[in-house]
């Protein structure tokens, strides 16, 4: 990948935040970095409290960090005109209830720089992309939170930005409006822009992200593809027998313990991709019958838990 | 051009925030309420009675101006941090210096539109009552609307940095000061230490004299005044104001929005 193939990138932020007269400090960003590359969709997935949206508000130029450095198009994130190249949507969002959806498109787009004659072409043609176009002269106020959250999509995308943020921009909706938003964000893509999304709806990322970053306490654990399975020594396995002796049985607890699981001499053994061979053939030796072996696949969720168990122990 | 563009964006919508506020329209209601009091006040006198009248009528145009200023001006920036609509504001390509000064704009333009209606009540009134109306008028009415310029700048100030129940105090504690500062330089001026003296007069120059603006006693009684009586003050309250603001600006530029 080439610097000019990234379109934002960290390097070691660090925040610490203060309480009780700036005595107390508690560090909420240890070095975060990652970068981001032109026009795929980027997920930065992590538990709450992990430090993903105070990394997207320093990125925002809402918080200043301690230390390190961001820059977003080869601007530092601390400068005011290149916004105008970027698009957020903050996590829950809440605008001014008491304008129209047009309202609040022209407001930004004013405060955007777009021009008088550009802004009622580019209101209409927002409104309808992102649906709400009867619903254009309604006060915001009366929106659910999927049109709200619409809306909120359309604010980010009002003066045609090259990356856009969106943070938590499925949280809260119910499963049509969860799809309504992804269906959005595809295509943003398709358009090419570039969308940095703060999620922990991992069903989300692995359908929508071309690579994600974890970060847990403060530290970005994992960055790359979502879809890389885990290494093949921990990929996986799951056997079920038929038939299986009670001193088989008892053999295969000692080994697999919590992944054995079964009724009667009907059992299911999670066991290690390499190891699926062996078993096998002691299962014939031992009389019992193989019903079936399915791989287990590594998902997202696997790769979170792994690099979420391996920070907490840390 | 774009950043004047952007202000006016900030300051046109808090304009429109304001005019959709019901709460506002009830404090205006009370106001014009307690300046038509003012002919039931005044029939109590046999004498003075329109001057009694007017005083009432400028009393309620103040404090209700002032009291707008306030709990508004606080609110101004703490609504948008409370509600996290200043996420959606400062990520967009607007400075944090421009966003306030847009919030004091707006505000400021309408506290004059109000005190342009609370105005035209007083006329009314005064008119009904017989009482004269003159240039002294228009000038003590637009030195209130030059006196809120400087207590809303206070109070973006204090809301800057502070809660809205500090902020408030504050404000409001720095508003009655403003009015006795000139009291607090004079009785300085009496004393017979020089040190006294100078810590009164430098005190005097960092507050804000508000006692500056008041010219109610004028108009009520028909006094006439010079053009100096207004330049002066307003250039005060442009520069002071200004000053205020540079002060916010840079509390605001340093502010973590969590």
């Amino acid at each position: 990948m080439s610097d000019r193939d990234t379109v934002v990138s960290v390097e070691g932020l660090v925040k610490d935040y203060r309480s009780g007269f700036g005595l107390r400090a508690k560090r909420v960003l240890s070095g975060v970095s990652f970068s981001v590359r032109e026009g795929e969709i980027f997920g930065f997935v992590g538990p709450n409290g992990a430090g993903k949206t105070t990394t997207l508000k320093v990125l925002m130029g809402l918080i200043r960090a301690d230390a390190g450095r961001a820059t977003v198009l080869g601007h530092d994130v601390r400068e005011t005109e290149y916004r105008r190249q970027i698009g957020f949507l903050p996590e829950a969002p809440y605008f001014y209830d008491y304008l129209s959806g047009r309202e609040f498109l022209r407001f930004y787009a004013r405060v955007c720089g777009v021009s008088r004659s550009d802004r009622t072409r580019r209101v209409d043609t927002l409104l309808e992309w992102v649906g709400l176009a009867q619903a254009a002269e309604a006060r915001l106020r009366t929106y659910s939170k999927g049109m709200l959250q619409r809306i909120g999509i359309a604010q980010a995308l009002v003066h045609d930005p090259k990356v856009v943020f969106l943070d938590e921009p499925m949280s809260g909706l119910d499963p049509i409006g969860r799809k309504e938003i992804r269906d959005l964000i595809v295509r943003l893509q398709s358009e090419g822009k570039t969308v940095f999304m703060n999620t922990h709806i991992l069903s989300d990322v692995e359908m929508l992200c071309h690579r994600v970053a974890i970060i847990v306490q403060g530290e970005v654990r994992y960055e790359g593809d979502p879809h890389a399975v885990l290494g093949d020594d921990e990929r996986g396995a799951e056997i079920v027998l038929n038939g299986v002796s009670p001193a088989f049985w008892e053999s295969l607890e000692t080994r697999f313990e919590s992944g054995v699981r079964g009724v009667g001499d009907r059992i299911e053994v999670l066991l290690p991709h390499k190891l699926v061979d062996d078993v096998i053939g002691e299962a014939f030796l031992a009389g019992a019958h193989v019903v079936s072996v399915t791989p287990r696949r590594a998902t997202l969720e696997d790769l979170f838990l792994t690099t979420v168990e391996q920070g907490a122990r840390r | 051009m774009n950043s004047l563009d952007r202000i006016l964006a900030i300051a046109t919508n808090t304009v429109r925030e304001a005019i959709r506020d019901r709460v506002l329209y009830t404090l205006l209601f009370f106001a014009l309420a307690l300046i038509g009091t003012g002919v039931l006040v005044s029939t109590l006198s046999y004498v003075e009675s329109e001057r009694i009248l007017q005083d009432v009528g400028f009393a309620a145009i103040r404090v209700f101006a002032v009291a707008i200023a306030i709990f508004v001006g606080i609110g101004l920036v703490h609504r948008e941090v409370d509600r996290r609509t200043i996420f959606t504001i400062l990520s967009k390509p607007i400075s944090r210096s421009e966003f306030l000064l847009g919030k004091y704009l707006g505000l400021l333009l309408t506290l004059w539109l109000q005190i342009a209606v609370m105005g035209i009540g007083f006329v009314a009134v005064s008119w009904l009552a017989g009482a004269s109306i003159g240039s002294v008028h228009a000038a003590a009415l637009g030195l209130v609307g030059a006196e809120v310029a400087v207590v809303v700048a206070i109070a973006l100030l204090f809301s800057a940095f502070t809660s809205p129940m500090l902020a408030s105090l504050f404000t409001a504690a720095l508003w009655v000061i403003g009015h006795l500062s000139r009291d607090l330089r004079n009785l300085g001026a009496q004393s017979a230490l020089e040190s006294v003296k100078r810590a009164t007069e430098l005190l005097y120059r960092a507050l804000p004299d508000l006692g500056a603006f008041d010219l109610t006693m004028h108009a009520a009684r028909g006094i006439p005044i010079a053009v100096s009586d207004v330049a002066l003050p307003v250039l005060y309250a442009a520069g002071y104001a200004t000053l205020v603001l540079i002060a916010a600006s840079w509390i605001f530029e340093r502010r973590d929005f969590r």
